[in-house]
């Protein structure tokens, strides 16, 4: 009886294969479009893109622009701000890296003791909020702020006798405000996922811990911690992944691209977009594309085998 | 993952929080204090825009207004199309891109979920693949205005930011987890195609992921700007959804404040004030604030739904 119940499934199964193959199609055709269709793009970085108006793009790419070797490469590391836009890339990104970790680890397990349940509801639900809005609208609400002369803290300022800060033209502030505006914007969210780790822990280890005389602290440690190890190493490892990526929004919007700030707010993303529409200088900007991906996937790869030899469990793959 | 045990418990009984009394007062003190800071920009803009334009002229930007003024938003809505058109293609922007999107995803994730699937393996490498290695935003942007000729068309708003492989992980392994494998088997025995169990049984029971990653995608597309800012030129502003109108007043004035110093019988382009500008934000934003209430239960399915790991 079973084998005769298999044999009928797996014939049913290669008509059910045929229909389910069908039903991925629309997925595969998006994907081969807009995700592997561009990949070919990688040759930009190879090439000395010399277009020829009204050839198509792939004779312009492979038969009009000749092979340049890695040359867009060491024109792109010998440009000193090449080197200041990758040193900010790299300084915000892991800045980001421990603090998306520290804080809503830290808040995730501070909210969950809270006894009020409506309370908390309400809190994850405002912090949350800021994921969802856009980085324009967060810098109008800066500029609100920060504008010169109708900004709210140069009102502040001037109230308090202090002269008001030109801070459109004032590098010196700016990484401070646009890490706190990173921090505002992702703290909440990546909180809520930690918090349903740390609710889903069994309420009676605490109870045990509480027995033995454990502290809060204590209990954090040896109860707590353990238990979200693999949702950090999962995020951590993401975050290692993408350390060459940046919120262009966050870089290039909120500080309205402000040319004075260039020096402290320009990263790889705000660079690739800036040379490419504003120089159409596809080789640079392709070269520069092309090592953020490289990078962040090598990256990602030697992450996860670290964190595959430290604990199996919380490696990705 | 198994988090259903736990799904109804939130919260910790007072007896079994580790807090004491003290302890819990100034915990929800400090949380306060997080949420007030959390949502201050928003009221900022909030109150901004209520400010009649000579107060703000006067006094500056502040959290209360001093002079009480919707005059701003009377004049936004009486002034011309650019304000309903640009709302209206936000609108058909969202609301195309979600349910085209969902349409897309919910078949494939269907097919993936299902173990016995002879390309489901083979297929989750291919969409996976992406995730780590992209062709980068020159590539991308030559693919999508000189072979799909993308360039100033509504597609070009709604087709890139169409599927996720991170939500179709999503929706596979809710699907995977929450459909008993005896049901499709017995819809299997009744002769019922693939299609048709998805969308009469395994749709109807996976309602909350559905709806949660069609309320990520209502917000994704109706936050959306970037594709606005590469793919329309500024002779097609009938194509501008409302986050970009926004991006290209801001843009407008920093063209102006920088060439007002050098040249001075410019054609003078009329920009809105400052109050009508945050009124615009606030017009922008604010289905987003009276939605998310509604929206948010939904969306933590999708948020802790373990996206990469089975």
């Amino acid at each position: 009886m079973p084998k005769k119940t298999h044999s009928s499934l797996s014939r049913m199964s290669r008509k059910e294969n045929r229909q389910l193959t069908l039903m991925t199609l629309p997925t595969v055709i998006w994907y081969a479009l807009f995700c592997y269709l561009p990949l070919f793009g990688i040759f930009f970085a190879f090439k000395d893109f010399t277009p020829v108006p009204g050839d198509s793009l792939f004779e312009n790419l492979f038969v009009n622009s000749p092979w340049v070797g890695l040359r867009n490469f060491s024109y792109l590391f010998r440009n000193p701000q090449y080197v200041d836009v990758l040193v900010n890339t790299l300084i915000y990104n892991v800045i980001f890296l421990i603090a998306g970790i520290v804080i809503p680890v830290s808040l995730a397990i501070l909210l969950a003791e809270v006894h009020q349940k409506k309370f908390t509801g309400f809190v994850q639900m405002a912090l949350v909020l800021p994921y969802f809005i856009s980085w324009v609208i967060v810098g109008y609400c800066i500029y609100g702020m920060l504008a010169t002369d109708v900004g709210q803290i140069n009102g502040l300022l001037k109230m308090l006798g202090a002269d008001p800060v030109q801070w459109y033209q004032s590098p010196e502030y700016w990484r401070g405000i646009l890490i706190s505006l990173g921090i505002w914007k992702t703290s909440g969210y990546t909180m809520v996922i930690y918090l349903c780790s740390v609710n889903a822990i069994d309420r009676s280890l605490y109870e045990a811990a509480a027995l033995d005389g454990a502290n809060f602290f204590q209990r954090v440690r040896h109860v707590t911690l353990p238990h979200l190890r693999t949702t950090i190493a999962t995020l951590f490892i993401l975050g290692v992944g993408s350390i060459l990526n940046s919120d262009f929004g966050l870089f290039y919007q909120v500080p309205m691209d402000s040319g004075s700030l260039q020096t402290v707010t320009q990263t790889l993303d705000v660079y690739v977009y800036k040379s490419l529409m504003l120089q159409a200088n596809f080789s640079f900007s392709s070269a520069a594309a092309f090592l953020q991906s490289g990078v962040g996937c090598i990256l990602l790869v030697i992450a996860n085998v670290i964190t595959k030899k430290i604990d199996r469990d919380s490696a990705l793959v | 993952m198994n988090n259903t045990k736990h799904k109804h418990r939130s919260y910790v009984r007072p007896q079994d929080s580790s807090l004491g009394k003290g302890a819990n007062i100034i915990v929800i003190v400090f949380f306060t204090f997080i949420t007030v800071l959390s949502l201050l920009p928003i009221l900022l803009v909030i109150s901004a825009s209520l400010s009649s334009e000579d107060s703000i002229a006067m006094y500056g930007y502040s959290f209360i207004p001093r002079e009480f003024s919707l005059d701003a938003f009377m004049y936004l809505f009486s002034s011309g199309d650019t304000l309903p058109r640009a709302v209206l293609n936000t609108v058909i922007i969202t609301f195309s891109g979600t349910v085209l999107g969902l349409a897309v995803m919910c078949p494939c994730a269907y097919a993936l979920s299902r173990r016995e699937f002879r390309w489901g393996k083979l297929l989750t490498v291919f969409l996976l693949i992406p995730m780590l290695f992209s062709g980068g935003l020159v590539s991308s942007y030559m693919v999508n205005t000189q072979i799909l000729h993308l360039k100033n068309t509504y597609l070009a708003l709604i087709l890139p930011g169409m599927c996720s492989t991170w939500y179709l992980m999503i929706l596979r392994n809710y699907f995977r987890t929450n459909i008993p494998d005896s049901l499709i088997e017995a819809g299997k025995l009744e002769g019922v195609s693939p299609i048709r169990s998805l969308v009469s049984i395994v749709l109807p029971i996976c309602r909350p992921v559905v709806m949660s990653i069609a309320v990520f995608q209502i917000f994704g597309y109706w936050n959306s700007w970037y594709p606005a800012l590469i793919y329309i030129d500024s002779n097609h502003n009938e194509l501008y959804p409302l986050q970009y109108v926004l991006v290209n007043i801001e843009r407008t004035v920093q063209a102006m404040t920088r060439d007002a110093a050098n040249v001075s019988g410019m054609e003078t382009v009329t920009v809105p004030g400052m109050t009508m500008r945050m009124a615009l934000v606030v017009v922008t934003v604010l289905p987003i604030i009276v939605l998310f209430p509604f929206f948010h239960r939904f969306l933590k399915t999708g948020m802790t739904v373990g996206a990469v790991k089975e």
